[in-house]
């Protein structure tokens, strides 16, 4: 308990929950989304379903990964090989879908929509799982914390995050350039690194993550504007011609 | 003929719009062909949310938004009977606008001075400021 009320004194503490809070409503607002959408073409009684079942498995699997990612993070090569992954989902985060994925094969039931759902949740319920472990760091109440605050928004947030992100985009530039101040840390501190470079590069424990938010932003960046450029020609969803009586 | 397009959001002042152009319509001998679109954002996490629910949902997605906007708008030009071709466009609204514009070979668009997402001390809506900029045609703009 001492313990604890100590560590809340940290500034440590807080920026890293500020840290996890961030995070997490990027990461978990993509699994939100892909529930929503999976459960969209639905009857509503089989909506409610898709979304329990997706949801449910969504918490379980957090967990589940929680507690392995602790544990295997702590093994050597394993925090670089976790870099490397958060960086390409980070700078992924920035870049608008292009038309050409085609997903799991998209079919109007029940179990298709859960199958769809299940794949999603374990996909992006990994990357949030590693993200949250390497901002705890040694950190047990911060782990914690980061683990129940994604559930809520897993089940409950695809609307409101859908709205926030459409408003104030900027939360997820923000969000990937701190995957990448994440990423570039955690490679820093592997256990096979660590030693050589606390002993010969100890700025690399401020260089890293400051070079691998900037990494992430800049790449990122220039993947979506490369998209923009590339889409000549119009997206036009409507059907395009209604009549009335002609005049 | 004529050719007019015009944007809409279900907002009321787009809605107000869309009366304006039928009694633009009304008043011109061999009427106009008339161009009605709704622009969808992009859905934030596009890339990651596509590669595993595939594109078809998320299209299907900004079809049924982009619908339920058009409708007012769509039940409006049908009771005046009023011909019309529908278009929901995905992307930054005052790009896409224009883009419409320029491909279709629109002579004037017609919209809202303010839109869905507007906060209330502004005059004019960021997409009707960003569309007088863009717009390669006159721009009408009902309040």
């Amino acid at each position: 308990m001492m313990e604890f009320l100590n560590e809340l004194q940290t500034a440590a503490f807080w920026t890293g929950l500020l840290a996890i809070i961030w995070v997490n409503i990027i990461l978990s607002g993509d699994n939100a989304v892909v529930i929503a959408l999976a459960a969209r073409s639905l009857p509503a009684r089989q909506q409610k379903q898709a979304v329990i079942w997706g949801a449910g498995a969504a918490v379980v699997l957090r967990i589940i990964l929680t507690i392995v990612a602790v544990e295997l993070l702590r093994l050597p090569w394993l925090k670089l090989i976790g870099g490397v992954l958060l960086f390409w989902i980070a700078v992924k985060l920035l870049v608008p879908e292009d038309g050409s994925d085609d997903g799991v094969e998209s079919s109007e039931n029940l179990w298709a929509a859960i199958k769809t759902i299940l794949i999603a949740d374990l996909v992006m319920s990994l990357d949030n799982v590693i993200a949250v472990a390497a901002v705890a760091k040694d950190s047990f109440v911060l782990l914690i914390l980061g683990l129940a605050i994604s559930i809520p928004l897993v089940i409950f947030g695809a609307t409101m995050l859908m709205k926030i992100m459409d408003r104030y985009p900027i939360i997820i530039t923000i969000g990937a350039g701190l995957l990448g101040w994440v990423a570039g840390d955690m490679m820093a501190t592997d256990p096979v690194l660590k030693d050589w470079v606390d002993a010969n590069a100890a700025w690399l424990h401020w260089a890293a993550p400051a070079a691998g938010a900037a990494f992430v932003v800049a790449t990122g960046k220039w993947l979506a504007a490369r998209a923009e450029a590339g889409r000549r020609e119009v997206v036009d969803l409507g059907e395009g011609s209604e009549t009335g009586a002609p005049r | 003929m004529l050719k007019f397009l015009v944007a809409v959001d279900g907002s009321a002042p787009s809605s107000r719009a869309v009366d304006h152009l039928i009694r633009h319509v009304g008043v011109l001998k061999e009427g106009a062909e008339i161009h009605l679109l709704n622009v969808q954002h992009q859905i934030p996490y596009g890339s990651r949310v596509s590669s595993v629910v595939g594109h078809d949902k998320i299209a299907q997605f900004h079809r049924e938004e982009g619908m339920a906007a058009l409708k007012t708008a769509m039940q409006k030009l049908d009771s005046a009977r009023v011909k019309y071709h529908h278009h929901i466009g995905v992307g930054a609204e005052a790009d896409v606008i224009c883009q419409y514009a320029r491909d279709k070979g629109c002579d004037q668009i017609f919209m809202g001075t303010r839109g869905l997402g507007s906060v209330s001390n502004l005059v004019l809506g960021s997409v009707a400021t960003k569309v007088i900029h863009l717009s390669p045609v006159p721009v009408v703009l009902v309040k």
